[in-house]
């Protein structure tokens, strides 16, 4: 049976035990989850740059982005067949107009005033939302309130389970107040500050060298270092850079921006530097250009300095020609390539799992809070698919070694949290072998990788904690040489 | 105010002292001549403390390097600024190492990087690092201090950056153009300003943010809510292109001009006509002694009946202010008892807000898992403890100077018949003049002067406490009984029994922190105490022995006018009339600046 099942199984009874009771109904709603996109939600501190990244994800504008503080609902993005907005007051639901204006999604709250709205849910067909619905959360250290106040109620409400499956969590540099939200977001049980559902982003990364064309190279640099920072390790999967602004123009970006671009590119590297010294000059200096000052504010408004920079300097040099060259290189360089590829791995393959670990925390919230007849049953139950799944017990593994409690030396530590899927879910991620490798190759792998671990497993001086996690790591490796054998099987079955 | 009137501000408040100082050695007062002499070198050689602070990666240290035209403040596009760098003039340029207390170690230029970035290695940190080179924006006294980000109020950080704004002259807020200013920030500009009045608010890097008009006009909104907060926006990168380039074109584009004249002036010029004012003070002080004994003299000069009624004040006078020097005197019982309340409250207070850390540090302990939250918890408790010692030292500034007040109060109110003129009829203008402004203006000036002494006696005591003791003291680990439990049976009650034993732990491992903490602050804050009561006794009996001398020169030069001839009289009526025309004019002169 798989997880899925089981937890499918254990949600059904807890829906009969608690049927006709407030909770009943939400368990009910909870079941729908599963079979629904993996939930993401976008946090971080105020204007760490969610919506922009958001928008980035999305591939349209569909969050309203501003200089000043600008997201005070939360906001859910989701797939659907049909465009349209509904706002959510209290338990009665709006339908709200809207319309695009240059692309952006522009939304008329019809009267209602910001604070009234609880959730706005905007239903948008496009692939990307397929794959996960997507939430825009007010920032928190917001000087107004209650915005702030909102993020937190989403992420962090008092004994309920998260609404959000997974989150990626936007830091400009560590706050205590970042660590704080990290760890009240994560939940109990499974793991509690658990960097298996969290994604670091060190977000407005072009800003860490104010826009110099080396600003990417050094914002690696300061994300490699957080990364490596225990205290948020433990907290986050990883923490990649991205220059949010530049990766939402790239996904969108026109012809006629490349055509204003190339009149910069044309001028002598010394010429543009002078006009790209400050935003004013660039406003400001070489009407020659044949560039209103709208259009070069409107520039700046879509690339900011740094993108305006590096544009410019890849045209001139023809790193890129054509449009989609430009759109491609910039996408690569503002470190939104390097995002996806990593929430693929470490959300969309695990989804399922995660999603199950909602469930579980949402049914193990219920029989906490309200015990009754049948519910302790049902704890046991909870208890049950939690220690034994093996997908759980990686997890939880994989949080005891970001955590620092299982120790050995650094290859074996480093191997053993590829080998459980800390890197991504995937055999050549688990093996640490390229995407293309063959079949062979990879059963090859996993073999020497099982008996790698039953030796350390079995290895009387090996220290209780990591015996245990090697284990589980054998076990790891087992079903990947399950998964083999049967896709080898599919194969022949096929010819 | 303009740049035309502050120099000879300077200036005049020097040749007044001067003027002064000649009265003293002319009349044979060399007691009065040292606290002149004290005031005179402050205003020679002024050090305007101008603190820059914000949070994290603003361009504070680009900000204090734009304003000098000098790499002197490391920047990093990673690390950040870890200890105070003082950026102030020399005509050699060096750099000095602070260490805890009062070491200092010359250091290579250099080697400023090494030790003032931040760095994972457990290095033990230095105090400060002060750095000197030849500018002409610093040889008023000028100092720029460049701190570490403050990453939110409750960060203990933010405590020893407000410790040093308690001891400032002015305050740069430094917030850039990417954002509007947060809650946090303006939490710490409103605490700020409650230490140190001087503040003003420079947003940076405007030629990297599009945007960064609409920011400054969000931030002036939020400010404006405060009070009267100068905003200045300035792009560092403007700037040090501009001065490489020698491009003035650039320099004004930069914004740094406005600042530079706002610093000057309105900072410079403000602390400069404190320490004039101050020295104009003394010197006011000064007149009022030497015409005591000759408003005397010249009282028993020109009414020779009345001569005998004068001796007879001056005498009952003397035994009164006698009395003032013992330790009988209402102001020192004042004192010593003032200090022995304000100790006890202060420790209670220390204790009381310690206690409620460590409540709130069992609570934070029972609501999680110490093994995950350990590692986070211990910065924790330490902001929140360096948060109370924070509340505990503003009591303690708060109530010292209420306390100086007070035995101000007393010590005037006892030495007033002194500075009182003799009751008998006196024909000349000049002495009756202007009594009530000058009531007023005694006061002020006794609270003027115990202030100069009170700030030398905590300067500098917490900020050891929060930023070189508190390091020293650590937390230390704890057993963390690792809990890798799998498989089914039993999980969670053995999960249970393993992190009650953690939280035990966690819990003892908190209150012996807290126990040293309090031991450490507490006795810092009775020594700062008795320094208080040492200068404030010493300054007031100071005070008093100056009056002891003045009135027994009033004494004799009375009784040897009741002495004199006819002749004689007349002669030295003139003389005094004279001396006292020309005291009224460098009175005249001081009272000006005031």
């Amino acid at each position: 049976m798989s997880l899925l099942d089981r937890t499918r199984a254990v949600l059904d009874h807890a829906i009969q035990v608690y049927r006709g009771t407030p909770h009943g109904a939400r368990l009910v709603a909870t079941r729908g989850r599963l079979d629904q996109p993996l939930r993401v939600a976008v946090a971080g501190r105020v204007k760490a740059g969610k919506s922009t990244l958001l928008n980035a994800l999305v591939g349209e504008r569909l969050a309203p982005t501003d200089a000043g503080e600008c997201t005070r609902i939360v906001t859910w993005y989701q797939d659907g067949h049909t465009y349209q907005v509904r706002a959510r007051v209290g338990r009665e639901e709006r339908q709200l107009r809207f319309n695009r204006e240059n692309g952006q999604l522009d939304i008329d709250l019809g009267g209602l005033h910001a604070s009234d709205v609880d959730e706005l849910v905007v239903t948008w067909p496009t692939r990307a939302l397929r794959a996960a619905t997507l939430v825009d959360t007010p920032g928190i250290g917001s000087l107004s309130e209650s915005a702030a106040k909102r993020t937190w109620d989403l992420l962090v409400p008092d004994e309920e389970e998260t609404p959000a499956d997974a989150v990626l969590y936007l830091m400009r540099h560590l706050h205590a107040g970042d660590v704080e939200f990290l760890r009240a977001f994560h939940d109990s049980e499974v793991s509690r500050p658990s960097p298996v559902n969290a994604i670091g982003v060190l977000s407005r990364a072009d800003e860490i060298a104010v826009g110099r064309l080396d600003s990417m190279a050094s914002a690696r640099r300061v994300a490699t270092r957080l990364g490596e920072d225990p205290s948020v390790r433990r907290l986050v999967q990883s923490v990649v850079p991205v220059a949010g602004l530049l990766a939402e123009t790239a996904v969108t970006l026109t012809e006629e921006e490349v055509g204003q671009l190339r009149r910069i590119a044309n001028l002598s590297p010394r010429d543009a530097e002078e006009l790209l010294l400050s935003t004013d000059r660039f406003v400001r200096m070489r009407p020659e250009l044949g560039l209103t000052s709208p259009e070069r504010e409107s520039l700046l408004a879509r690339f900011g300095m740094f993108g305006v920079r590096l544009a410019s300097t890849m045209l001139r040099r023809g790193v890129a020609g054509t449009a989609t060259e430009l759109a491609r290189e910039l996408a690569e360089r503002s470190g939104l390539t390097q995002l996806e590829d990593l929430l693929s791995s470490l959300f969309l393959e695990r989804r399922d799992v995660l999603k199950c670990r909602s469930t579980l925390l949402a049914v193990a919230d219920v029989v906490r809070a309200w015990p009754g007849p049948g519910s302790e049953a049902l704890a046991g139950e909870v208890e049950a698919v939690m220690s034994s799944a093996h997908p759980f017990n990686e997890l939880r593994v994989l949080s005891g070694l970001r955590a620092g409690w299982v120790s050995g030396k650094d290859e074996v530590v480093a191997d053993l949290e590829r080998v459980i899927g800390g890197t991504g879910g995937a055999a050549h991620q688990r093996l640490r072998l390229p995407e293309d490798a063959g079949h062979r190759e990879l059963t090859n792998a996993a073999t020497d990788a099982l008996s790698r671990w039953q030796r350390r497993a079995e290895n009387p001086l090996t220290s209780y904690e990591l015996a245990v996690a090697a284990r589980v790591a054998v076990r790891s490796c087992e079903g990947m040489l399950a998964d083999l054998l049967s896709e080898h099987r599919d194969v022949r079955t096929r010819h | 105010m303009t740049k035309a009137a502050t120099a000879p501000d300077a200036a005049r408040a020097h040749a007044l002292v001067d003027l002064g100082l000649r009265a003293c050695e002319a009349f044979d007062r060399p007691d009065l001549a040292a606290r002149l002499t004290e005031a005179r070198r402050r205003l020679a050689d002024p050090v305007i403390n101008v603190v820059v602070v914000g949070e994290f990666k603003q361009g504070k240290s680009t900000l204090v390097n734009a304003l000098v035209g000098a790499p002197v403040c490391p920047v990093d596009d990673d690390a950040a600024t870890a200890v105070p760098t003082f950026v102030r003039h020399g005509e050699k340029a060096g750099a000095e190492l602070w260490r805890d207390g009062d070491t200092r170690e010359a250091i290579e230029l250099a080697d400023v990087r090494r030790h003032v970035v931040e760095s994972s290695d457990g290095e033990p940190r230095v105090g400060g690092v002060e750095v000197r080179i030849p500018r002409a924006l610093l040889a008023t006294g000028l100092v720029l201090v460049d701190t570490p980000g403050i990453g939110g109020l409750g960060s203990a950080h933010a405590a020893a950056s407000l410790a040093a704004i308690s001891l400032a002259d002015a305050v740069l807020f430094v917030t850039s153009a990417a954002q509007e200013l947060t809650r946090s920030e303006m939490e710490f500009l409103r605490r700020a300003r409650t230490m140190c009045p001087t503040v003003a608010c420079v947003l940076t890097k405007t030629d990297f943010y599009p945007a960064w008009r609409r920011i400054r006009d969000l931030d002036a909104a939020h400010l404006a809510a405060e009070g009267d907060i100068p905003l200045l926006a300035v792009s560092s990168a403007l700037r040090a292109r501009a001065v490489k380039n020698s491009d003035a074109e650039l320099n004004a584009e930069s914004g740094f001009p406005e600042l530079i004249t706002l610093v000057r002036e309105q900072v410079g010029g403000s602390a400069e006509q404190r320490l004039a004012t101050e020295a104009a003070a003394e010197v006011v002080a000064l007149c009022d002694h030497l015409e005591t004994s000759f408003a005397a003299e010249r009282a028993a000069l020109a009414d020779p009946a009345a001569a005998q009624r004068v001796v007879d004040e001056l005498t009952a006078v003397k035994s009164h202010v006698e009395r003032l020097t013992t330790a009988a005197a209402k102001w020192n019982q004042t004192l010593s008892d003032g200090i022995g309340d304000l100790t006890s409250d202060v420790d209670f207070d220390l204790k009381a807000r310690i206690k409620e850390v460590t409540a709130e540090a069992d609570e934070t302990i029972e609501a999680g898992d110490p093994a995950d939250t350990w590692a986070e918890f211990g910065p924790w408790l330490q902001a929140r403890t360096a948060e109370a010692l924070l509340s505990n030292y503003e009591l303690l500034r708060e109530r010292a100077t209420e306390l100086s007040e007070r035995v101000g109060e007393h010590f005037r109110e006892a030495a007033g018949a002194a500075f009182t003129r003799p009751s008998v009829h006196d024909p000349t203008p000049l002495a009756a003049a202007e009594v009530g402004e000058d009531l007023d203006l005694k006061k002020m000036r006794v609270v003027k002067q115990a202030m100069v002494a009170l700030k030398g006696a905590y300067g500098g005591a917490m900020m050891f406490t929060l930023v070189g003791g508190m390091v020293g003291i650590i937390l230390g680990p704890i057993g963390i009984g690792i809990g890798l439990v799998l498989g089914h049976r039993g999980l969670r009650e053995e999960k249970k029994r393993q992190i009650q034993k953690r939280r035990t732990e966690a819990k003892n491992a908190a209150r012996r922190y807290c126990d040293k903490i309090t031991f450490v602050a507490g006795k810092d804050s009775r020594d700062t105490l008795r320094r208080v009561q040492r200068e404030l006794r010493d300054h007031y009996t100071a005070l008093a022995e100056e009056l002891n001398r003045s009135n027994a020169r009033a004494l004799t030069a009375a009784t040897e006018a009741a002495k004199r001839t006819q002749a004689s009289r007349e002669k030295r009526l003139k003389d005094v009339d004279a001396e006292l025309a020309r005291l009224a004019q460098l009175r005249a002169k001081a009272v000006v600046f005031s």
